[in-house]
């Protein structure tokens, strides 16, 4: 009978269930106290006792900082995280169109990075090359998507900062995920995407040598 | 919007529309005579970013409907396509009424770069769309490896298997009752005694003793048996291989990074800049989903989950003013016990892992879940630095192994050029460190990937 007892739990444990995580040793050492993120504090009765783990059952650890909060990176990087000061408007963005200004070089080691963010963060709707034509453009999921190098080839570096800020008709803000620096560092290349998508020489300092430079935005009869 | 270039454009139109008008006179209006082949083109291209073809309002109200709808002359409707707020100036009564009710939520359109013949066009195609060609089903080339339904017959054919076993013991048991009642009938008619009652342990171990070399045999096969399940199950503690936990939205990997082409850290766009990597919050699945409503496979069931969980309204295309956002409770799938520290940024951003290192082909998957190593080393193909390992995922075993045959790139970052430097300083008189720089490459380890504080603190 112990055997057979013995038997059936052995049997018991080789059941997979692809909903349980599969065997702790040493639970207590598996939750922290201190607060983490992605941390259930309702499973953790070891350290707060049932009553209070059930009060904290489902809720985030993970908070919103207060209001106001400026997020400090230390160095230079400090002053590219203030607060934004234009609003979410229609005037606030042409405001931004004409005031806004990257506080970034133009040169390798921002165009680089902005390249690489840009491969992340866009091209699933907006393309590899800035023409509008992503995966999910292609797919017929999302469409309309402008074109760097022709409908919005005179766009100004601030609106774009106004559109990654707020977001822009379907687009939507991508302030969440993307730094201040970063989003400056995208505004770099999509700059090299409106002038055409072909990446400027550099010297050896890193910056653009002034022949390949991307070109002032020139008048043009394209509204946008 | 550049105030600059209207009266270029303006000019533009007049002569395509005088050149046109002197061509044929049948081009007399916008809403006659448009070529709606040619208005798809044009309506992809301008219009349907914001506007549907039908009522669907998407980042602005949708267009069907609008011959019946526009109230203002013709070349008030060209006007307000090409420059909206100088049509509004005009001070139509039907401008204006669509100014008060459209500007405040969705903000000025765009003034569009068009002519009235491509309007023309355009209204053509709006009402009168040509049938809907079917979207290319890219599902073939993007298959998913995991089947929804998989894990629940392994189960039951062990709950069948006890139950017989049970059903088994309880007509064994009876048997011998019988057997036990019969027997003492026999003795009664044949006026013999009645057989005193035996416990069934008794029973059983007379039965035993009698037949000890099957028993001991069967024994030893149990003990066997149970020693060798015993420490696979033992060496399962702790492995969480397979894990796939039930998610409260049907989220397919497959469809998001595999077909449209979504990069990992779109949505886990903490992992290079922080410990987690992060699991996506809902204004992240608004970016794309405030204009994706239906979905591929679960139509608006699922998506619509996102909606209720923010206060989106996919009709109006409006989010709900002072709704009481309901957080997407996600149950997290890699877990590492409190007493390990991992940093995502540490192995992303400095050490340029590939994602697939640790979490397989993702691409491929329904919802999250823990790759066995197996599964990871065979994607060696498609991505030549992957390290291949042999420890189950997620264990140290497999951590340990992995820092011992990572090599890192000195050059990459300053910090591990300063280790590197140390450890050339120390390495005189030091035969140990002296080992290290025998086969030419500077693993994890021996900069200090092995040490316990590194991970655990």
């Amino acid at each position: 009978m112990v055997l057979f007892a013995a038997f059936a739990v052995m049997m018991g444990s080789c059941v997979t269930d692809p909903n349980s995580p599969g065997l702790e040793y040493m639970p207590d050492m598996y939750r922290s106290p201190a607060i983490e993120a992605y941390v259930d504090y309702g499973m953790d009765t070891y350290h707060f006792g049932n009553d209070q783990a059930d009060s904290l059952s489902n809720t985030l650890s993970a908070r919103k900082p207060a209001p106001g909060s400026i997020a400090y990176v230390g160095g230079d990087k400090a002053g590219l995280n203030m607060p934004y000061p234009y609003p979410n408007t229609m005037d606030g963005y042409e405001a931004a169109g004409v005031g806004l200004k990257s506080p970034l070089a133009t040169n390798k080691v921002n165009i680089e990075k902005g390249k690489e963010l840009y491969t992340i963060m866009c091209t699933h709707c907006h393309g590899k090359t800035g023409k509008g034509d992503g995966a999910i453009a292609a797919n017929g999921l999302i469409m309309g998507i402008p074109d760097y190098s022709t409908k919005l080839k005179d766009l100004p570096e601030g609106k774009m900062y106004h559109s990654i800020q707020y977001g822009k008709g379907l687009m939507g803000s991508h302030a969440s995920q993307l730094s201040q620096l970063e989003r400056w560092q995208i505004i770099e290349y999509v700059k090299v995407l409106q002038a055409g998508g072909k990446m400027p020489e550099f010297d050896a300092a890193g910056n653009v040598m002034a022949a390949t430079a991307v070109a002032a935005p020139a008048d043009s009869t394209i509204i946008q | 919007m550049n105030r600059h270039s209207f009266g270029p454009s303006w000019y533009r139109s007049l002569i395509i529309c005088l050149f046109l008008g002197f061509v044929s006179s049948a081009t007399a209006g916008v809403w006659e005579g448009g070529d709606p082949v040619k208005g798809e083109q044009l309506f992809n291209a301008n219009c349907a970013s914001c506007h549907k073809i039908n009522k669907e309002v998407l980042a602005a109200p949708g267009l069907g409907g609008i011959a019946e709808r526009w109230s203002a002359s013709e070349e008030l409707l060209v006007q307000w396509i090409q420059n909206p707020q100088a049509a509004a100036a005009s001070g139509d009564p039907y401008i204006k009424s669509l100014v008060e009710r459209y500007v405040p939520t969705f903000g000025w359109m765009a003034a569009q770069a068009v002519s009235e013949a491509d309007i023309a066009d355009i209204m053509a195609y709006v009402q009168n769309p040509p049938g809907k060609t079917e979207v290319v089903d890219t599902g073939d080339a993007c298959p998913t490896i995991d089947d929804l339904d998989q894990g629940s017959s392994n189960s039951s054919a062990t709950i069948w298997f006890i139950i017989l076993f049970v059903l088994f013991l309880i007509i064994a048991v009876s048997a011998s009752n019988v057997r036990f009642s019969l027997n003492n009938a026999m003795r009664e008619s044949e006026g013999g005694e009645r057989l005193a009652p035996i416990s069934y342990g008794m029973q059983i171990r007379a039965w035993a003793w009698k037949n000890l070399v099957f028993v001991s045999l069967i024994g030893l096969f149990v003990v066997a048996y149970v020693a060798v399940v015993g420490y696979q199950s033992a060496m399962d503690v702790g492995v969480y291989e397979g894990y796939r936990p039930e998610q409260p939205i049907q989220f397919w990997h497959s469809i998001h990074v595999c077909e449209n082409e979504v990069d990992c850290q779109y949505c886990h766009s903490s992992a290079s800049k922080s410990k987690h990597a992060g699991i996506p919050s809902t204004n992240v699945c608004m970016n794309c989903h405030k204009g994706i409503k239906n979905g591929k496979r679960w139509g608006e069931k699922e998506i619509g989950k996102i909606y209720d969980a923010i206060g989106f309204d996919p009709t109006s295309g409006q989010y709900i003013e002072n709704y009481e956002e309901k957080p997407i409770a996600w149950t997290k799938v890699h877990n590492l016990p409190d007493h390990v520290y991992f940093n995502h940024s540490q192995h992303v951003a400095v050490g340029g892992l590939e994602c697939q290192n640790c979490h397989g082909d993702v691409a491929k998957f329904t919802v999250g879940r823990i790759a066995p190593v197996e599964e990871i080393n065979a994607l060696i193909d498609d991505y030549p630095t992957l390290i291949q390992l042999s420890k189950p995922t997620l264990t140290m075993g497999w951590c340990i192994e992995c820092h011992n045959k990572a090599e890192v790139d000195l050059t990459k970052s300053g910090y591990y050029e300063e280790i590197h430097n140390r450890l050339k300083k120390e390495i005189r008189g030091n035969e140990e460190l002296r080992n290290y720089l025998g086969d030419d490459k500077v693993t994890v380890k021996e900069l200090g990937g092995w040490e316990c504080s590194k991970c655990h603190y």
